[in-house]
């Protein structure tokens, strides 16, 4: 008994203590590289795009482009547009879609920069996404006792839009030269134009049907080294061994 | 190689079907019945039945309104016309397409069969009782 009320003396100390502790301050330090790294536009392409019928059902195929900017230090607006095309053909249908899709997004670098030379990001950012695309029903087959019908449906138009969620670097190769890789997160938001067949394929999507598709990007980027700001005749910071000097 | 390629090689099941289920019943006991039965689809040159011990049988239906069988049971003829709709189903990207029906009315001759009820009036791809089948018993029957 004695040993009992011990433990359940202790315990209470213990539980009032934890609740009287200071709770400890996070401490952020403050990014030492508000300064823009990369001056101009950089321009990519997917190199996955062509190829990701490796991976995917049926014939999948495409391409994409980019285009992103760091407008203020660390944060890069995106644009994305791509077409992608997606065929399968059994033998009881015959089924293709295709059309263009567009993204805009902003993308933030989580990497701090120890030199105005060190251009490498590692992202996490944000899309909203959308397509107007067609697809056809080129001819399928119902067999039964009374005999093998077939039929097809024409050409059918839909729009479709989606948010991503993303997460990649990219990595300077050599001079102005990039390389890098994007996890996305894809989350339907609403399809509209067909009732019958039900849409199947979204281009940039990817299954309809599903409310979450995961994608795998990696691209290859070079930066045209326009300086905007110096041509618009703006202030420019100056930097210092990564510390912004605004000059008077 | 070559298992390589099989084992490549993507298969794909057919699209499902529907078929209306019919029971036959004895028409004074109303127990279930099995008689010998033939079943020819009306402009078919095939059998869907031919000469089956069973008590009940699978009738695929035709794309018209209308779909027309002539059935024996134990040798003796009856025919039977199905009035339904007929619904276009989609199954997926790669079994495509298939049909679902709703039965409308049902009209047959009584040479054998007494008697039918629509249990179900949908005909789907989860295949269960559509129609009882109460046929009069032979003479010298023991069912």
């Amino acid at each position: 008994m004695k040993i009992l009320s011990f433990t359940f003396i202790l315990c209470l100390i213990a539980s009032i203590s934890f609740g009287q502790a200071e709770p400890k301050k996070k401490y952020k330090p403050k990014r030492t590289d508000q300064y823009i790294h990369m001056k101009g536009i950089r321009f990519g392409m997917d190199v996955t795009r062509p190829f990701q019928d490796l991976w995917t059902k049926g014939n999948r195929y495409g391409n994409e482009f980019s285009a992103d900017m760091e407008i203020w230090p660390n944060l890069f607006p995106v644009f994305e547009t791509g077409y992608e095309v997606f065929k399968i053909k059994t033998s009881y249908v015959d089924y293709s879609s295709n059309g263009s899709y567009s993204r805009i997004g902003i993308d933030y670098n989580l990497l701090q920069a120890h030199t105005e030379k060190d251009k490498d990001v590692f992202f996490i950012g944000l899309r909203y996404g959308f397509t107007v695309a067609n697809q056809q029903v080129n001819n399928y087959t119902i067999g039964s006792y009374w005999g093998q019908q077939e039929g097809s449906f024409g050409n059918q138009s839909y729009f479709a839009h989606w948010s991503e969620i993303v997460f990649g670097i990219k990595g300077q190769l050599f001079n102005n030269f990039y390389m890098g890789w994007t996890i996305r997160g894809k989350m339907k938001l609403s399809k509209i134009g067909l009732e019958f067949p039900p849409i199947y394929f979204i281009p940039g999507y990817g299954k309809a049907e599903k409310g979450f598709n995961l994608d795998f990007t990696y691209s290859v980027y070079y930066n045209i080294p326009w300086d905007f700001r110096k041509s618009a005749g703006k202030k420019k910071p100056e930097v210092r061994k990564g510390i912004k000097v605004q000059k008077k | 190689m070559l298992i390589v390629t099989t084992a490549c090689k993507e298969v794909f099941e057919a699209p499902p079907q529907a078929l209306m289920l019919a029971t036959f019943y004895n028409s004074t006991t109303k127990s279930v019945l099995s008689p010998v039965v033939t079943v020819l689809g009306v402009g078919r040159d095939s059998l869907l039945a031919d000469q089956q011990t069973t008590p009940n049988v699978l009738l695929p239906l035709t794309l018209l309104d209308t779909t027309r069988y002539i059935i024996w049971l134990d040798s003796k003829a009856d025919s039977i016309t199905f009035v339904h709709q007929t619904i276009q189903k989609y199954a997926s990207v790669e079994t495509g397409f298939y049909y679902e029906y709703k039965l409308l009315s049902v009209r047959f001759t009584n040479t054998r069969i007494d008697s039918l009820i629509i249990v179900d009036s949908l005909v789907t791809i989860k295949w269960n009782e559509n129609i009882k089948l109460y046929i009069h018993p032979l003479p010298d029957s023991v069912n």
